[in-house]
């Protein structure tokens, strides 16, 4: 059990932020929060992903003593992944557009219905009379 | 409505907490990631890229269409960011 705890602890850390994110967006009412739940669960991702790229003794991606020598047989073992790290740099720019995106549309649902609360967008939608179909 | 929502973000973590019994242990030098491609990666990249740094060569070099789609997203990003904050001028 303790075993199972220890070599597993990483991934359940990260399920803890995730489900904080999820309960943001799902759970709040204001719309800046709802964004901020999602930027939370988008990090939670990445960090999960790069936890997945650790070796036990493995040290950083980067060849060492490469100036000066020739070809020298290089051990993968000794070095962490670096594919995960890779794939997760491309994440977090997605991430900032998508971030930048839902921040532009929250502006011009202010601008339209001068309130960024859930329930009151809801209720001026349904009294309205003019919607675009 | 809140309490819907705290349900159901605890049995979402329960089901992900049971699934990880089956992923790899932390710092497993076997796991499947750590095979396949990505040691040709680190064992390739001085003579193949001449750059000791593995993360550079794999997101330039090895990688290189995945990083094109990383600036079209910023670009289709950008663009659309112009595209909604307009302001109309009224016609009259």
């Amino acid at each position: 059990m303790f075993d199972l705890i220890l070599s597993k602890y990483n991934y359940w850390i990260y399920i803890v932020m995730m489900m904080i994110g999820f309960y943001a967006m799902i759970g709040k009412r204001n719309l800046v929060k709802k964004i901020i739940g999602i930027n939370i669960f988008q990090t939670a991702i990445i960090l999960f992903f790069v936890s997945t790229a650790a070796k036990k003794g493995g040290t950083l991606p980067i060849i060492e003593h490469a100036h000066g020598h020739g070809a020298h047989s290089v051990n993968a073992a000794t070095y962490i992944n670096p594919l995960p790290h890779v794939l997760m740099l491309t994440a977090i720019v997605v991430m900032v557009s998508t971030l930048g995106v839902a921040l532009a549309i929250a502006i011009q649902i202010y601008r339209r219905y001068n309130t960024l609360e859930e329930d009151e967008i809801l209720e001026q939608r349904k009294w309205s009379h003019n919607l675009p179909r | 409505m809140k309490i819907l929502a705290f349900i159901s973000v605890v049995i979402t973590g329960i089901i992900l907490v049971y699934a990880t019994q089956d992923m790899p242990d932390w710092g497993d030098p076997n796991s499947p990631a750590s095979r396949h491609v990505s040691p040709r990666y680190l064992e390739k990249t001085l003579e193949e890229t001449a750059t000791p740094n593995a993360v550079t060569s794999v997101l330039a070099d090895y990688r290189g269409y995945d990083t094109l789609g990383e600036t079209t997203v910023i670009f289709t990003a950008g663009l659309s960011c112009i595209l909604i904050l307009r302001r109309r001028k009224q016609r009259h």
